[in-house]
């Protein structure tokens, strides 16, 4: 995927409607939304539940397709993909940050942040050496042979954002990153994520209900039944 | 790390789970061996018969005697090479559980026709020069501590003694056996002892012999020696029924009924038994693991990264339960050969049987492991996520 520069656009969502059925009613998610967001900024997405902000992550990351418009991530039409080729490319370009924190419960830290170094050509020693690194950047270094189990709710989430790190995303999609965790690790984990954005340029893309969470942001973004409600200025 | 590792911590995080299913699985192969054994092993002897040896026994009955004059009559017939008698003895051991086959035969006949029982020289010599002498077979030899020079007494059923005495037989020889055809689970003596008791009125019984066995001379058929045997006694005294040394083999496991078919259900309905198993720990195993398989697909593994993981998973619980399985078959042939006895004393498993069961296993895994493993393969990661959470 090309890089765009800072300041060029990273992800456009171009008139995207998305509608699941439900015991055959269908809910318009998102209704012909327009949304850009720029290389190396950091985009809170806002909204009560069912706004449709973690569709947009699902849309972002090719988890999900959209049955109207189209969603293009550094130039590339991510609905335009085969399954294989969005694998690879989501592999690549686009890391995940869940509220439930979404370890593997039966990997430790070390080798949760390496599983998805496992689609990379890297040796199992160049692996290692990049979790021990991304788990160095968040602070676990000494955690890392501690299953999930054995970690605090904010511990278990930098993992997880040490995993997303190790394969330097472009994109870091956070669906409520903060949303199992006490404010002091929510104020740690938020931090981070600001100088994941500062000092590596990565794109951040979180949704939350946390209004101290949107304060980190450059831009907030607010949702309703599908649509923009707000879109606040570049930071 | 790899997906192997992740399948393998996988299985075990439910370890008293995947232990049951391992353990469910040992005990279904273990037994599928056994099953398949007792078949191979019976018709193990009918295979190793020698096609040159042809058995002639009463028409009537195999329980019915033929004349010992026989033994002279057919000898001397066009294409026989060797005759040797076979007389059921039916003694009885110290208690009626320790049944072990005895035969009265022509020792010197019996080492000549029967090359497949091997013995020490010496042993052959000894046995031959001692009129009361006998040999034994390892099998039986390990299973009452004989050794040579021991006396074995048996009370004779079919024949007894007027004084009420045992029979007793000096064990000269340890046989074993080099073919399925002939187990290590019998006594052999001498005819002429038990015939010799018999005309000094020292004991009563049946006369002549049980059966014939003769070997055929090079340039002849079976066939026409059967026939020419079976001819010449058409009219009596006795008339006889002669065939195959492999055919006589059979006839004894046709007197079973059918067995192949009947252990052959058995072990079908375990195998059946052991799908639905392992299918419930597959199933229960990936319902668990939604979750886990909508993050992988989030990390960007493709679909077929589940399918892999459940595979690996049913295989690897499989496939140890299965190793175990057979570990358990081959290393109880020994135990087995001795508690089945008499009744199917070259009991084994054979390479075949465990490869077989082996591969019928992995089989079972691929199916179990399958059905989850698609149905996850099938799941987009974002409704894995959502269904998991």
């Amino acid at each position: 995927m090309p890089r765009p520069e800072r300041g060029e656009t990273m992800v456009r969502l171009d008139g995207v409607t998305k509608i699941y059925t439900k015991g055959g009613v269908e809910l318009v998610v998102l209704d012909r939304l327009d949304l850009d967001v720029k290389a190396g900024s950091f985009v809170a997405l806002m909204g009560p539940s069912g706004s449709g902000k973690s569709t947009i992550l699902n849309l972002v990351g090719g988890l999900d397709i959209p049955d109207e418009g189209s969603v293009t991530v550094g130039g590339v039409d991510v609905d335009a993909l085969s399954p294989d080729e969005l694998s690879a490319w989501r592999a690549a370009n686009v890391a995940y940050v869940f509220q439930a924190f979404n370890l593997i419960p039966v990997l430790t830290a070390e080798e949760n942040v390496e599983l998805p170094l496992l689609l990379t050509p890297l040796s199992r020693a160049q692996r290692r050496e990049q979790a021990r690194f991304a788990l160095e950047i968040v602070g676990l270094a000494d955690r890392m042979d501690h299953r999930p189990k054995q970690l605090s709710g904010g511990q278990e989430q930098r993992v997880a954002i040490a995993r997303a790190l190790a394969m330097d995303p472009e994109v870091m999609l956070c669906d409520e990153p903060t949303g199992d965790l006490d404010r002091a690790s929510a104020d740690q984990v938020l931090g981070l994520l600001r100088r994941l954005v500062d000092e590596h340029g990565k794109t951040i893309l979180m949704v939350t209900h946390d209004p101290q969470a949107g304060e980190v942001a450059d831009r907030i973004v607010k949702l309703d039944k599908g649509t923009v409600l707000v879109e606040g200025a570049e930071a | 790390m790899s997906l192997g590792f992740l399948a393998w911590r996988h299985a075990w995080s439910h370890p008293v789970r995947s232990l049951l299913t391992v353990g469910a699985v040992s005990v279904a192969v273990f037994l599928v061996c056994f099953l398949r054994s007792i078949v191979t092993s019976l018709d193990a002897a009918v295979t190793a018969s020698a096609s040159n040896r042809i058995v002639v026994g009463s028409a009537v009955s195999l329980f019915q005697s033929l004349p010992i004059a026989y033994r002279t009559t057919v000898g001397e017939m066009e294409g026989v090479e060797d005759v040797c008698s076979y007389t059921w003895f039916g003694g009885r051991y110290q208690s009626e559980s320790n049944f072990f086959a005895q035969f009265g035969t022509d020792p010197e006949h019996m080492m000549r026709m029967w090359p497949e029982v091997v013995m020490p020289a010496e042993q052959k010599r000894d046995f031959v020069d001692d009129r009361q002498g006998c040999i034994v077979g390892r099998t039986l030899a390990d299973q009452f501590g004989w050794k040579i020079g021991d006396t074995v007494p048996l009370i004779g059923t079919i024949y007894r003694r007027h004084d009420g005495a045992e029979w007793t037989f000096n064990i000269r020889g340890i046989y074993r056996s080099t073919k399925a055809n002939v187990d290590e689970v019998t006594l052999f003596f001498h005819w002429d002892y038990l015939n010799e008791v018999l005309e000094r009125g020292d004991a009563d019984g049946p006369r002549g012999t049980s059966v014939l066995m003769v070997k055929i001379a090079p340039g002849y058929t079976p066939e026409d020696v059967s026939l020419r045997i079976d001819d010449h006694y058409a009219a009596g005294p006795q008339r006889t029924r002669t065939q195959p040394e492999a055919a006589f083999q059979a006839s004894f496991i046709s007197m079973l009924g059918n067995l192949p078919v009947f252990l052959g259900s058995i072990g079908a309905a375990v195998l059946v038994a052991l799908f639905f198993g392992v299918v419930n720990t597959m199933t229960m195993a990936a319902r668990e693991r939604t979750r886990s398989m909508g993050i992988l697909g989030a990390l960007g593994f493709g679909r077929e990264a589940p399918l892999r993981l459940y595979l690996l998973e049913a295989a690897l619980l499989v496939g140890l339960g299965a190793a175990i399985g057979l570990l358990l078959a081959w290393g109880s042939q020994d135990t087995f050969r001795r508690l089945l006895g008499t009744q199917i004393p070259m009991y084994h498993v054979t390479t075949d049987t465990m490869v077989a069961s082996g591969v019928v296993a992995l089989v079972i895994a691929f199916l179990a492991g399958g059905i989850p493993a698609f149905q996850a393969a099938r799941l987009r990661a974002a409704e894995a996520l959502r269904r998991g959470a």
